[in-house]
């Protein structure tokens, strides 16, 4: 192994290929410290005063303060509008997988005419851009009486993600292999059974995937959050760019609810990289 | 996968003589089943996303000038409107600069990155994941990030200081000779690593021997990432780039909303940003839906557009 491995080292440093890597090598660097300086800059930031932002805006913070942690939400009620992104994430993740499973199931595994149809017709969500919508769904959510109520998004949001969740669904439980249903007797009951007991567990890492894709779309969700609700029913979303607008030029807070805003994605992201590429790149391909 | 029939009856002799209806019901059986399953997952999305998408159409017809008002029939005049709105021009000419300058610049360094990782050299996996860490943050949260990097006492500023090139030093985001340029970075800034790590996934599933004998043949890297990995990926490649298109077009309008709304002036006005600007601040509703009738037939333009010249996908 280690020979193997030491192998490697000498013939890419020998075989002709140097001056490519060197410079994949020299670019890649230069991105991630693009990419990072910022990401430094905003945690750094979160811990100090804005005085040290502006004179030493590269310095690690002095002190371990979370002074500005707590002022963010003051300012900007933080912790109500984490109830509501919460609560709004977690509910519709539900109602999209109740929706979307059964009819991925569907699709899957129940072989008339219809299914291929079905999935055509929801293949054409990827064509619909969010923008499009804002303008019918705001009408929409008034003529409800549901403005500024945070259901609106748990009832609107699951739409905007059926798309790429059914069918990533039913493409994860086309590779389930089995014949159990093949005796072509079932009825409406007997799939539900099976359906619960059989494919759910069953497909539970593709169900993960979605769950996990689908969580970071709402949670990151800015612009029917903003139109949708107003200013004591906020997501983490909105408050955060109030805390701008509040304190015009105090990057220290808006630094603190960056980092607030951010993290639960981030572990999120740290937890699951794998599934999250993968279910990103075959979402992409199905578009 | 049709069974055949006699595959079907094989294991129930007994219903072989009623054949012809009960296999008509048993189609009729898988159907009501399929639709019980199905059905609230697609009224769902017809009542949720193709219905408003319908709507606005018929709004794009309507003169509306907020929701308090009534609104009247006026057929293309909203159309009409368009040609002659400088604004409309100026939002127009601006997401052109956009699109000509953010799909190049994102998706060439992202294929040329995507394909070094795909050589799994020593410290490819952190890469990777410093790559896609800046597509896990929201619009908001990297929109606030980019208004302390732009910002007068911002980073930016300070680190061209540092360097000693302090004359570039500018107010990024209310200078308008910089103001666009500054939106599309942020873009730029995102999209590089988000689809250098799917062009990875893509090419990940290229075979190394391909290139191995490219190699042997004295092809150097170089050769080989733009005659056998482009050609390979370039069905995913089109894909990447209608993503991205679509992105521009409508979602970049995020960033103009919560940094620049447009300004200074219409310095950073998009056609995207347009739209929200007509329906929630001007409220002319008919007018920001005939902009986003306008929008969502130069995405369909666009995609089958890319979808030839990069060939069909899959």
């Amino acid at each position: 192994m280690r020979a193997s491995r030491k192998s490697r080292w000498v013939s890419w440093l020998t075989d002709g290929s140097t001056p490519f890597i060197v410079g994949g090598y020299a670019a890649s660097a230069l991105y991630a410290l693009v990419v990072l300086i910022p990401l430094y800059y905003v945690v750094v930031s979160a811990f100090k005063t804005n005085l040290t932002i502006f004179t030493q805006p590269l310095a690690l913070p002095k002190t371990l303060s979370f002074f500005n942690f707590i002022r963010a939400q003051e300012v900007a009620v933080l912790n109500r509008a984490m109830l509501i992104s919460v609560g709004v994430t977690v509910g519709a993740e539900i109602v999209t997988l109740l929706l979307a499973f059964p009819a991925a199931y569907a699709i899957a595994r129940i072989r008339t005419r219809l299914a291929p149809l079905f999935e055509y017709i929801f293949s054409l969500g990827f064509l619909i851009p969010a923008l499009a919508m804002l303008v019918p769904v705001y009408l929409m959510v008034v003529k409800l009486g549901l403005l500024y109520q945070p259901v609106s998004l748990v009832i609107f949001y699951p739409a905007t993600k059926l798309s790429v969740t059914v069918i990533l669904l039913a493409s994860y439980l086309r590779t389930i292999p089995l014949e159990l249903e093949e005796s072509a007797q079932l009825d409406g009951a007997s799939r539900l059974q099976m359906l619960l007991y059989v494919f759910f567990p069953l497909a539970r890492p593709g169900v993960i995937t979605v769950l996990i894709l689908n969580f970071i779309d709402f949670w990151n969700e800015y612009l029917f959050a903003l139109i949708l609700l107003n200013q004591r029913n906020r997501t983490l979303q909105i408050a955060l760019t109030i805390i701008k607008t509040d304190r015009s030029m105090d990057y220290g807070l808006v630094s603190a609810g960056i980092v607030m805003v951010v993290i639960p994605v981030c572990i999120v992201f740290i937890l699951f990289q794998e599934q999250i590429v993968k279910g990103i790149y075959a979402g992409a391909l199905k578009g | 996968m049709e069974l055949s029939p006699i595959e079907e009856s094989a294991g129930k002799p007994d219903v072989l003589a009623g054949r012809p209806t009960h296999q008509r019901r048993n189609q009729m059986k898988r159907r009501v089943a399929f639709l019980l399953f199905s059905a609230p997952a697609m009224a769902w999305f017809l009542i949720w996303m193709l219905w408003p998408l319908i709507n606005m159409f018929w709004i794009s017809l309507l003169r509306w000038d907020g929701l308090v008002k009534k609104s009247t029939f006026i057929g293309l005049a909203n159309y009409q409107r368009i040609l002659s709105d400088v604004l409309f021009q100026h939002a127009l000419r601006n997401t052109a600069i956009h699109l000509a300058v953010g799909l190049p610049a994102v998706l060439i360094p992202a294929f040329i990155l995507g394909f070094f990782l795909s050589l799994r050299r020593p410290g490819f996996r952190t890469l990777r994941f410093i790559f896609f860490l800046p597509a896990m943050i929201s619009v908001a949260a990297l929109a606030m990030m980019f208004y302390g990097i732009y910002m007068p006492e911002g980073i930016l500023n300070a680190m061209l200081r540092l360097v000693g090139l302090g004359a570039w030093t500018h107010n990024w985001l209310a200078d308008p000779s910089t103001v666009l340029g500054s939106i599309i970075f942020i873009d730029i800034w995102t999209g590089i690593g988000f689809y250098a790590v799917l062009f990875f996934a893509v090419l990940s599933n290229i075979s190394g021997e391909l290139y191995e004998a490219a190699r042997l043949d004295g092809a150097s890297l170089w050769t080989i990432l733009w005659r056998i990995a482009f050609p390979l990926s370039r069905g995913f490649f089109g894909v990447a780039t209608m993503l991205h298109f679509l992105w521009i077009l409508t979602g970049a309008a995020q960033n103009v909303l919560i940094l620049t709304k447009g300004g200074p002036g219409d310095y950073s006005l998009t056609l995207g940003y347009y739209l929200y600007n007509q329906a929630f601040v001007v409220q002319r509703l008919g007018y920001s839906q005939a902009i986003g009738v306008f929008l969502f037939v130069v995405g369909l333009v666009g995609l089958v557009l890319i979808r030839r010249i990069f060939g069909q996908t899959d």
